[in-house]
């Protein structure tokens, strides 16, 4: 056997999960086109609320795109752990683990495609941004992609520990589409907390979008790259956390209950 | 060829093994052994472990005690070692019906380490071996029920498993899905590969004409080849079915009662002429209530029913555990 064929089985799963995912493409470019409509809807909001923060150069653009590129990234959490529930109402499960996959293999190859669809939402919310609404991030592109990776890897991570805490679809749908929401309430993504009554300031930092956020703004808003560094360190230590969630409550022989 | 590759032999070794779901004890200390071309069917109704067994053997379910090898490999140890030699045919159809009969065929290919030419020449010949060929680019979902169960099949022989395990893949197939599935096992074994084929129908067990293996509430109860077990436990019987529970006819009866089932009631018949006229008449008022009789020729069924004290067919569309 050769030392490739795990990441060669890695990369068949995510393949074939692309493949399946590509086969229902209309929520994917509703994932892209509503925050798109939504920038362009709050975007002058934005410009007068920035403007009383002190950024008087601001367009809107610097927290309208990265804002809905964290609330609507949010919803990859449910495709992430719908991969998982499908595969029980489809019954191939359990022909997947009989297979020579291992575990891990399974997982990553169901994130991959996941983390691929992440990266494109993000790079057309950012590109539109730039093209349309004079988004342009001062820390430059390549710290703006990094806060992305590292929001996006905890979403994942969350999505995975999903799996392993949810019974059905249907509890998995619910988490994702409410912490979506709130996630952007507490996080800052709809109003920028400096904004929100006092009792937010102190939840805020609990939710993963307070850092994906403060990270955005450093690197959007912020005098450098360097100040994005503890929001990324803080996303990836919970990433750690729902990956240690997922290795204790993740049971690969436990029935999961797909959609009816 | 869609059997085998070159390799060492295909074998399967199940020594001791006993598996419990929650306290209920599924499998007590089963043993079995598969040898290279060998088709072993198992039989058990509802609940006798023959689905905890499979998924034992595959590593889906871990056993409680016990040693499984498969093809020399200790399967509970290096249990991803051991599934590159295995093909499983769940009861359940499983397919990604979204996408089409090759694309499920490559994914089941790529995992088991098939690539390129290699891969696509094993789909297109365990495509043929099952008459898919011409369906290889439907989409799974839009396929016939017969359809849907050669592809789901197709998925479990790509990589020219060593080990096949058939968990009542012919379950809601039609006639002619039935013959072809029942034509390639046989031809696996005949290539070399070890067949464990759990079914609740007999007449598949003598068309395969391999060993046989009775279980019983997580045990082995009897095992041998189907000659060797009707002769060793099969007499005929004469089968009395009434409205409603059969009636006990009291101490003074001279048949011999082997069970008694619901409406059923079964004699042993060395001559089933005289036991059904010895019957019909210790029935009495009781023969107001029988509704049919049935002479059962010694058989793998009567062997079974010897062997259990139930009729197989009672079993027919339940599901194991």
């Amino acid at each position: 056997m050769s030392g490739l064929e795990p990441i060669r089985r890695t990369l068949a799963l995510a393949r074939h999960e692309l493949a399946l995912l590509l086969t229902d493409l209309e929520p994917v470019i509703v994932l892209i086109a509503m925050p798109i409509a939504m920038i362009a809807f709050l975007q002058p909001v934005y410009h007068s609320m920035l403007a009383g923060l002190g950024h008087r150069h601001a367009t809107g653009a610097q927290q309208t795109v990265p804002g809905m590129i964290v609330m609507f990234a949010f919803f990859l959490v449910g495709y992430v752990g719908f991969n998982f529930f499908r595969e029980h109402s489809r019954n191939t499960w359990e022909r997947l683990r009989a297979s020579p996959a291992r575990p891990l293999e399974i997982i990553a190859g169901k994130i991959l495609p996941v983390l691929l669809m992440g990266a494109f939402q993000m790079a057309v919310l950012a590109g539109v941004g730039r093209a349309l609404f004079g988004f342009d991030p001062q820390a430059g592109w390549a710290a703006f992609a990094l806060v992305g990776a590292s929001y996006l890897l905890c979403l994942a991570g969350l999505g995975v520990a999903l799996v392993g805490v949810c019974r059905t679809s249907q509890q998995v749908n619910a988490f994702a589409n409410l912490g979506a929401i709130l996630g952007a309430g507490l996080g800052g993504a709809l109003v920028p907390v400096a904004l929100l009554p006092g009792w937010v300031h102190a939840v805020a930092p609990a939710v993963p979008t307070y850092w994906a956020m403060r990270g955005f703004e450093s690197v959007v808003l912020g005098g450098g790259a360097g100040e994005m560094w503890p929001s990324v360190l803080v996303l990836l230590a919970f990433t750690a956390g729902f990956v240690a969630l997922a290795a204790t409550t993740l049971r690969f022989a436990e029935t999961k209950q797909g959609w009816e | 060829m869609i059997g085998p590759g070159a390799g060492p032999a295909a074998r399967l070794e199940v020594r001791g093994l006993s598996k419990a779901y929650g306290g209920h004890p599924a499998l007590r200390g089963v043993d079995l052994t598969i040898e290279p071309g060998q088709i072993v069917c198992l039989l058990g109704h509802n609940g006798a472990g023959k689905t905890t067994l499979v998924s034992v053997v595959c590593g889906l379910r871990r056993a409680d005690a016990g040693t499984v090898r498969v093809d020399g490999i200790d399967a509970l140890a290096h249990p991803a070692r051991a599934r590159r030699r295995i093909g499983l045919v769940p009861q359940e159809l499983g397919l990604y019906g979204a996408l089409r009969v090759r694309d499920n065929l490559r994914l089941f290919a790529e995992l088991a380490g098939l690539h390129g030419r290699v891969r696509d020449r094993r789909i297109a010949e365990v495509a043929q071996a099952l008459g898919l060929t011409p369906l290889l680019d439907r989409r799974a979902g839009t396929l016939s029920g017969g359809e849907k169960r050669r592809a789901h099949t197709a998925m479990a022989l790509v990589h020219r498993p060593l080990l096949l395990l058939l968990d009542e893949p012919t379950t809601g197939s039609d006639v002619e899905t039935r013959a072809a599935l029942l034509t390639l096992v046989q031809r696996l074994a005949d290539e070399g590969a070890g067949i464990c084929y759990s079914t609740h129908y007999l007449p598949e067990v003598e068309a395969l004409g391999g060993g046989v293996v009775i279980l019983e509430e997580g045990r082995v109860i009897a095992r041998g080849g189907v000659a060797e077990l009707v002769a060793a436990h099969a007499q005929p019987l004469v089968e009395l079915l009434f409205e409603g529970p059969a009636p006990d006819l009291g101490p003074g009866f001279s048949c011999d009662v082997v069970s008694r089932d619901g409406p059923r009631l079964r004699l042993g018949a060395p001559d089933p002429a005289r036991t059904v006229t010895t019957a019909l008449a210790a029935l009495g008022v009781e023969a107001g209530r029988l509704r049919g009789i049935d002479i059962l020729r010694p058989s793998l069924e009567s062997a079974y029913l010897a062997l259990t004290g139930r009729r197989f067919e009672t079993a027919a569309g339940d599901s194991a555990p």
